[in-house]
């Protein structure tokens, strides 16, 4: 890297990586900061998709194909990475579900879906 | 490879659709931002070589889930918002932006995007799964082989977790949906 000072050359061919650096932040954001229980939840799904997005692209390949085998198709993209992210898009569906439902039961419960407000109403 | 400009404008597009997520203070607004998020992440799929991730991202993704938000909206209440953005709360930010800054620091021992000899495209296990998927399990789709077959109870494991989850989401709900 001592030719190119400003290392434009790792934003140029890693730019990905800056991308899943950042959902991961702006989900860990959400998660943390938001006061309603359900941007909370969305906020682990962009989270969660940063690492699919981080996945994925490991398995790209320049100038390859989608791994469908066909005679004299390749060379052809990793397909483990996305067997992998297959399975983790639909274990975060049935999370979100469930997180969902309890979201629900908490609102007939106590009426309301403000952090404080349950906060409050749960040590009274 | 170099970044595209289809890629850079997809990318900018998903990175602007999560963070209208995050500060949108309507709780409606932020669903429909999610759901804009989740499109366009699927198309990202496409170009990154993954058309069976970028269906399913499409279907559960940016449908099912969509569909769920707005069912626990529907049965929950929507507060009253004055503004159109929450308040950036400066003190998370400095965290998050250092735990951020933290791993954006190994992104140069990462191996180049595309790179044909990086471990997981150049791997052992991808060479075998792409040369022997069409003869041992008659599947074209190597992405189909490995998660039917090879990876065959994984995917057993995945139908007992939304089994799981479809029997937890049913008792803490409380209804009565089989009497």
């Amino acid at each position: 890297m001592t030719a190119d000072p400003l290392q434009l050359d790792l934003l140029t061919s890693r730019y990905n990586y800056y991308a899943v650096m950042l959902l991961l932040g702006i989900g860990l954001y959400t998660l943390i900061e938001s006061p309603n229980l359900v941007k909370k939840v969305i906020g682990m799904n962009i989270f969660q998709t940063g690492i699919f997005l981080f996945f994925v692209t490991l398995a790209y390949r320049t100038g390859g194909n989608p791994p469908i085998v066909t005679k004299g198709g390749g060379p052809y993209a990793s397909p483990l990475p996305h067997v992998l992210i297959l399975t983790a898009i639909v274990v975060g569906v049935a999370l979100t579900a469930v997180a969902l439902a309890l979201i629900v039961r908490i609102y007939s419960e106590y009426g309301t879906l403000d952090e404080d407000t349950l906060e409050e109403l749960y040590y009274d | 490879m170099s970044l595209t400009l289809l890629e850079g404008a997809l990318l900018l597009f998903v990175l602007a659709c999560a963070l209208g997520t995050a500060l949108l203070k309507d709780t409606l607004a932020a669903v429909i931002a999610f759901a804009a998020y989740s499109l366009g992440i699927s198309i990202i799929w496409l170009v990154l070589q993954a058309p069976d991730v970028g269906l399913t991202e499409a279907a559960v993704g940016a449908g099912i889930m969509t569909i769920l938000f707005l069912l626990a909206l529907a049965n929950t209440v929507t507060p009253e918002v004055d503004t159109l953005f929450e308040s950036v709360r400066w003190r998370t930010v400095f965290f998050v932006g250092g735990f951020v800054l933290v791993m954006a620091a190994t992104v140069p021992s990462l191996p180049a995007i595309g790179d044909p000899t990086a471990p997981v495209v150049g791997g052992e296990v991808t060479q075998y799964y792409l040369e022997n998927a069409k003869k041992e399990t008659q599947v074209k789709n190597a992405v189909t082989a490995v998660l039917a077959a090879y990876r065959g109870f994984d995917t057993l494991g995945e139908a007992v977790v939304v089994f799981s989850a479809g029997v937890v989401a049913l008792s803490v709900l409380r209804r009565e949906v089989f009497a």
